[in-house]
């Protein structure tokens, strides 16, 4: 304790502090980079590779100088010949922009800076780039082929380690062993903001000045100056809100400096914001690590040894891959006291987006198989896992075999509380049931030194003689609440309430040397340095104050912004005007006895205090559809003493849902090496109501290095997580899943013991046999074919420029409307604007449905329900509730989310493009090029969106989820032209995959949906990855039952399964006739013999059969009350 | 990897802009446009309310929600044009600094947020569902929530700002 701490008055330690930023962010205040806008500024756009191995022969910019108002394009050849600094010296591998050779489809080729971004974007295309394609290695299996085409000149294996960490216990022999391979895919950070970067290099000045949302401001600066040999001092980073880091943005990124040459080639400021599609492709992720691991133990359940071989998939280039690697390797002989440990882990290069930082750091891959397999040994000797681990728990005082100094340690009682606040004596014997419960245990540094000077920090304070308290800090808050810990740790020293603390953070000439936000150092490093320069601070006014009084310093104390003693006092304010002209600044640079990573043994104490964490979760498992509910989640935490419990708590629940996204649905997914999760709704981050409530729970206890007892949290938080869920789906189920995320077809193929596969058979059905065909040859040369000579004759749609939005004000004239070329009908947008976007939709004029008399109609008569064309979705929900069509309101109240449903229209729905994710995110498939174009799906993920039944060319399906619901409600569709009205039946209303048989000209005017028979009852059911997300399979039926208890009409539809709404036909015959009891379980199964799945998603027959055979019991029993 | 970017084509001369008005935070804005101007690009850099944040573009993120006649919608989804006539509402309508509305004292005292990107969008949405449904039940607000995404808060400060606002938002009433 200090001597300021002893005097204090009260204490801003472990107090619930508002955010500092509140203000700003709820006004809308805050200045986020891209709200920037300076005189003069340029927009900024990336060419990157289409290719995911190529040479780049040549690269011609003339025609895109030539677009009007191209300003400067920025080339690699124009480029200093570096490499960023990264972790340094051989492994430093990655240009600011490729020379010579691309290694992944995205990687950077040149930038463009224009007047407007449009015009920046249409010269992206102009760029001419003559590449020879290479032979890429796109997985680990293909990079560790004995001929595997080489990614660098060093071979695809960047980096290989053997270690063997500790020795062998006697007293430990090795009795039982567990082993199993575990795989953990790519996850990535997905920050609301997106990477954003305003640069302005002034000429005459020679200064480069910058706003980017980085986590580490410092570490942009030496970077840009390494690279653009410009320096150090000619560079100023400014302070500016940032969006999100989460690592993403914990060191140099790869769109900074492009922004920063494109200004000083221009002479004028240059903003460059990245798309949410090249977040997605071409940031760096999460490492996806396979890990054969192997854990010894006594009979006793002491462990006695693990051994494991780590494949990393490094992706193009290293950044942070050997140190991530290296984090995991550390862990492994580190979680749980285990004596000795062997290790050897590869990292290898593919042509993907590089993996780099990214919370957790290899932790949560390796805490996946070692908490996984803690539980299976735990079972193998017949132990509980809570008790297992107690008996295994690290302890103050240990030193693990890797040399991590452990001195507080609370996993013991975070183990006991976790298991309390979940309830696991009572939920124990739940094993087996369809819900289950699931611990694991996770270890972290707070400050790792594995970074050139990782174990210094730099803070300053001022003290005005206006009554000014501020903070200096290098750092950045990206969201951690890093600020609001600055105005606490100085409150803490002067005895003043934090709130009149101001901070300045990220200004490189204004603030002490500080390497930023990252490696769990925020709160541990800055507590450090901040505490430090305060407590100089608070000893220098007792002095000066001290003088004033006329009293000895040791009579001092400091009280709300005095120096008092006895009965007098004398504010800050006036000291420093007595004594220090009006201003007292202090500068410290701090330097802790941290041991820096060493690379050749491995064996380091890398930080100055380790936290835990052990989390419970409690999921239920569909055992029939295969998805997995969390519902309860708890989260316990030995991070020390919280400085600021909100802040803690709410970095607790945020990561712990960061890990039930990486758990159940987050991956990163490619086809060779090009992206189909390049939006947010191929990518399932988890929504509010995908979410339990998170109970984060502190077992506080003072660690005595760290800055008054804390300890960092910002990463443990979803290192358990996955863990966690695998666990406690073995629990549920009594299977265990051996890859993340935990996907519906994982969970399905676990509880089959493999694969689903039911044993389709074509030999009777001829009509399949070109399909079967087609699909067979598609790996033996066919699709090679098409997807290298084919696609050079694709047609894709030709974007038309938008020039102009029709409002007609009668259907007659939106019919003459739409008659006209580039017309296009549009509701609310909520699909064509997107489609428009990924480039499968166009048009250049817009007929605005919305405002057309009538066509928003939603009205009951006699004949039915009658919703017009334009009519919004949640018009309709609100306007069925309570009626006898509420059944429609099911189908709506699960698409998207309330502003889309608040847009979107009834028609607009009905027609909108198959959401396959091939065409939506840049494939040039055969449905968006044409016939001589492969189906991506075909050897591609098709796991969750495409046809089980009756795929053909494209194996897509119809996304609506109106369709399916409407067309078991035996609905028309009222069509409009020039030339008069018609009407079709639902069943008759598409062709193919999200394909209409409107003609041009055509539009939907209506939609009747008939009044139901009494003795009817509908029901919906629908199956997605996470909330408002797109099925993968849906269900409906209407069954109606005749006076003698039997079914006389039977309309049953599946939706997602085939290209088209599927009307069940061998289920009504069976259905109808009969009595619901009797008939309903061989209904929802006679369609199987109609199923021809791809290889990978035969597991939706038995989702669809499943969720058929709910609904159709649910239909029964509305079709009972009905009739009762 | 050519459809990335928001706009590859080029309006040829001569195309005419359109003149809307649009009452904005309760103040009537009459501006000219490009058809295919975005509504979230006018209300951002033609109008300078940059509180309105673009997230994603394509209707996912809900980090650009605005209420376009009380009603919450994505404005990166909606040509400007279309907002001709109709009354759009941003984070800046909401309330000052002397006087928050309840959903922003709310987000301040349960400490509904972090990085402060989604907060705005979250707020417009909440302020929709609270106009709705005046005592929603935690599940009504999560769900009603469903179409902004957070990364930092695991949405749950959130939540409980949004169910404080409806508690003082019906005191106030009362």
């Amino acid at each position: 304790m200090t001597a300021t701490q002893e005097n204090r008055t009260a204490s801003s330690i472990g107090q619930r502090v508002l955010n500092v930023d509140w203000q700003a962010k709820t006004s809308g205040a805050a200045l986020y980079t891209g709200d920037i806008d300076l005189p003069g500024m340029l927009h900024a756009r990336i060419l990157r590779s289409p290719h995911p191995h190529a040479t780049i022969r040549s690269i011609n910019v003339n025609a895109a100088m030539a677009v009007p108002g191209v300003v400067a394009i920025v080339t690699g050849s124009e480029l200093p010949d570096r490499t960023y600094i990264h972790h340094g010296g051989p492994m430093s591998d990655r240009r600011v922009l490729a020379q010579g050779t691309v290694r992944f489809v995205g990687e950077e080729i040149a930038g463009i800076a224009a007047e407007t971004a449009a015009a920046a974007a249409l010269a992206l295309r102009r760029i001419d780039v003559k590449y020879k394609s290479l032979r890429a290695a796109t997985t680990l299996q293909e990079a560790l082929e004995p001929n595997a085409p080489q990614i660098h000149a060093k071979g695809n294996v960047s980096a290989h380690r053997v270690f063997h960490w500790g020795a062998a216990d006697p007293l430990r022999p090795r009795e039982v062993s567990v082993k199993g391979q575990y795989r953990f895919g790519r996850q990535t950070h997905a920050t609301m903001e997106t990477s954003s970067i305003v640069a302005r290099w002034m000429p005459e000045a020679q200064i480069l000045e910058i706003w980017t949302n980085t986590q580490a401001p410092f570490i942009v600066r030496k970077e840009i100056a390494h690279v653009l040999d410009l320096d150090l001092e000619s560079i100023v980073i400014h302070e500016i809100a940032v969006g999100g880091g989460f690592g993403a943005k914990s060191k140099i990124c790869e769109y900074e400096a492009i922004a920063a040459a494109l200004s000083i080639k221009s002479g004028r400021p240059v903003k460059l914001v990245l798309t949410r599609e090249e977040e997605f492709t071409c940031t760096k992720s999460r490492h996806s690590f396979t890990i054969d691991l192997e854990t010894f133990a006594t009979r006793d359940g002491l462990l006695s040894a693990r051994s494991a071989q780590l494949l990393v998939d490094n992706g193009a280039y290293n950044h942070s891959g050997p140190s991530v690697m290296a984090n995991g390797m550390q862990v492994i002989a580190s979680l749980l006291r285990v004596p000795d440990v062997e290790l050897d882990a590869r990292l290898v290069y593919t042509n993907k987006q590089p993996g780099g930082q990214f919370r957790g750091y290899g932790g949560p891959q390796v805490a996946f198989a070692v908490e996984s397999q803690t539980d299976e040994i735990a079972a193998a000797l017949g132990m509980d896992p809570v008790d297992f681990r107690i008996l295994n728990a690290n302890r103050a005082g240990d030193v693990t075999p890797v040399g991590w100094q452990i001195h507080s340690a609370r996993l013991v009682e975070c183990l006991e509380r976790a298991r309390d606040e979940i309830g696991w004596a009572e939920k124990k014997k739940w094993a087996g049931s369809g819900r289950g419960v699931g611990f694991a245990a996770a270890i972290h540094v707070s400050g790792a030194n594995i970074y050139e000077g990782a174990n210094k920090s730099g803070a300053a304070i001022d003290i005005t003689g206006d009554g000014v308290i501020r903070i200096r800090f290098g750092g950045a808050d990206a969201g951690t609440w890093q600020k609001t810990l600055l105005t606490q740790f100085a409150a803490e020293e002067l005895a003043v309430d934090s709130t009149r603390i101001t901070v300045l953070t990220m200004e490189s000439h204004q603030t002490p040397h500080e390497l930023g936000a990252w490696s769990s150092r925020g709160t541990y490093m800055s507590g450090h340095a901040v505490g430090t320069v305060a407590r100089k601070a608070a000893q220098k006014l007792r002095e000066l104050g001290a003088v004033t009084l006329g009293v000895d310093v040791n009579d001092t104390v400091l009280r709300d912004g005095y120096v008092a003693s006895g009965g007098q006092e004398v504010s800050f304010a006036r000291i420093v005007e007595l004594h220090c002209s009006g201003l007292l600044t202090l500068e410290e640079q701090i330097e802790l006895p941290i041991e820096a990573v060493n690379r050749e043994t491995g064996v380091a104490n890398i930080s100055g205090a380790y936290a835990f964490a052990v989390q419970a979760v409690e999921v239920e498992v569909d055992r029939e559809t295969g998805k997995v509910k969390v519902i309860d989640a708890v989260s316990v935490h030995d991070s020390g003493i919280a400085i600021n419990p909100i802040g803690m708590e709410s970095q607790i629940v945020g990561g712990m849902a960061m890990g039930i996204g990486l758990a159940l649905g987050e991956e990163l997914l490619f086809e060779g090496g090009q992206s189909m999760t390049r939006s947010y709704i191929s990518y399932p981050l988890p929504r509010a109501d995908d979410l339990p409530p998170i109970r984060s729970i502190l077992i506080e206890e003072v660690d005595p290095n760290g800055p008054y007892g804390a300890k960092g949290v910002g990463e443990i938080v979803l290192v358990p997580t996955g863990a966690a869920v695998a666990n406690a789906i073995a629990h549920a189920t009594g299977v265990r899943l051996y890859e993340l995320p935990a996907t519906p077809d994982r969970v399905l193929a676990a509880l089959h013991g493999g694969t689903v596969k039911r044993g389709v058979s074509l030999w009777r059905r001829p009509s399949r046999w070109w399909i079967e065909g087609m699909r067979r040859a598609y790996p033996l040369g066919a699709h090679w074919l098409l997807h290298r000579i084919g696609r050079r004759f694709a047609r894709p749609v030709v974007p038309l420029a938008l020039t102009a939005i029709e409002r007609p004000t009668s259907v007659e004239e939106t019919a003459a409307a739409l008659t006209r070329s580039g017309s296009r009908a549009i509701g609310g947008g909520t699909d064509f604007m997107p489609a428009r976007r990924q480039g499968v939709a166009t048009a250049s004029t817009l007929v605005d449905l919305t405002v057309v008399p009538g066509l928003s109609t939603i009205a009951t008569d006699g004949s039915g329900l009658l919703l017009g064309a334009a009519a919004r979705l949640d018009d309709v929900s609100t306007y069925v509730a309570g009626t006898p069509f509420e059944v429609i309101q099911d189908a709506i109240d699960q698409i998207a989310n309330p502003q889309i449903r608040s847009m979107a229209t009834v028609g607009g729905n009905l027609c909108q493009l198959n959401r396959c994710w091939f065409l939506r995110n840049d494939f040039m498939c055969y449905k968006r090029g044409g016939a001589s174009c492969p189906c991506y799906a075909v050897t591609g993920d098709h796991r969750f969106y495409h046809a089980v039944v009756d795929g053909h060319r494209c194996q897509s399906v119809t996304p609506s989820d109106l369709s399916t619901i409407l067309t078991a409600m035996n609905a028309e569709v009222n069509v409009m032209s020039v030339n008069g009205a018609h009407t079709i039946p639902m069943t008759g209303l598409y062709k193919g995959p999200g394909e209409t048989v409107l003609a041009s000209g055509e539009f939907i005017q209506s939609i009747l949906i008939p009044h139901a028979t009494a003795g009817s009852g509908i029901a919906y059911a629908k199956l997605n990855r996470s909330s408002g997300d797109f099925a993968m399979v849906s269900a409906a039926a209407s069954l109606t039952y005749g006076v003698d208890g039997v079914i006389s009409r039977a309309r049953v539809v599946l939706g997602a399964v085939a290209p088209t709404p599927w009307v069940v036909a061998d289920a009504e015959e069976i259905l109808v006739g009969s009595r619901s009891e009797d008939s309903i379980a061989q209904a929802a199964r006679s369609w199987v013999h109609h199923a021809h799945p791809l290889a990978g998603n035969e597991w939706k027959v038995d989702a669809a059969t499943s969720l058929l055979e709910r609904v159709l019991r649910t239909a029964a029993e509305r079709a009972k009350e009905s009739g009762a | 990897m050519t459809s990335l970017y928001e706009e590859v084509t080029q309006v040829p001369d001569g195309v005419p802009t359109r003149r809307v008005t649009i009452t904005v935070n309760g103040q009537k804005r009459t501006v000219d446009v490009e058809p295919r101007l975005l509504l979230a690009h006018l209300i951002r850099q033609g109008l300078k309310l940059t509180g309105t944040h673009t997230g994603c573009d394509t209707t996912n993120c809900g980090a650009c929600t605005v209420l376009f006649d009380g009603r919450p919608i994505k404005s990166c989804t909606m040509l400007a044009v279309q907002a001709d006539g109709h009354k759009v509402e941003t984070v800046e309508g909401m309330g000052t600094a002397s006087e928050l509305h309840p959903i922003q004292e709310g987000f301040k005292e349960e400490h509904g947020l972090q990085c402060g990107f989604c907060t705005p969008g979250m707020m417009l949405a909440a302020k929709a569902l609270l106009e709705k449904n005046p005592n929603p039940t935690e599940d009504e607000v999560r769900w009603a929530l469903s179409g902004n995404l957070c990364r930092c808060t695991g949405y749950q400060n959130i939540v409980k700002a949004v169910l404080w606002a409806a508690d003082k938002m019906r005191d106030q009433q009362a």
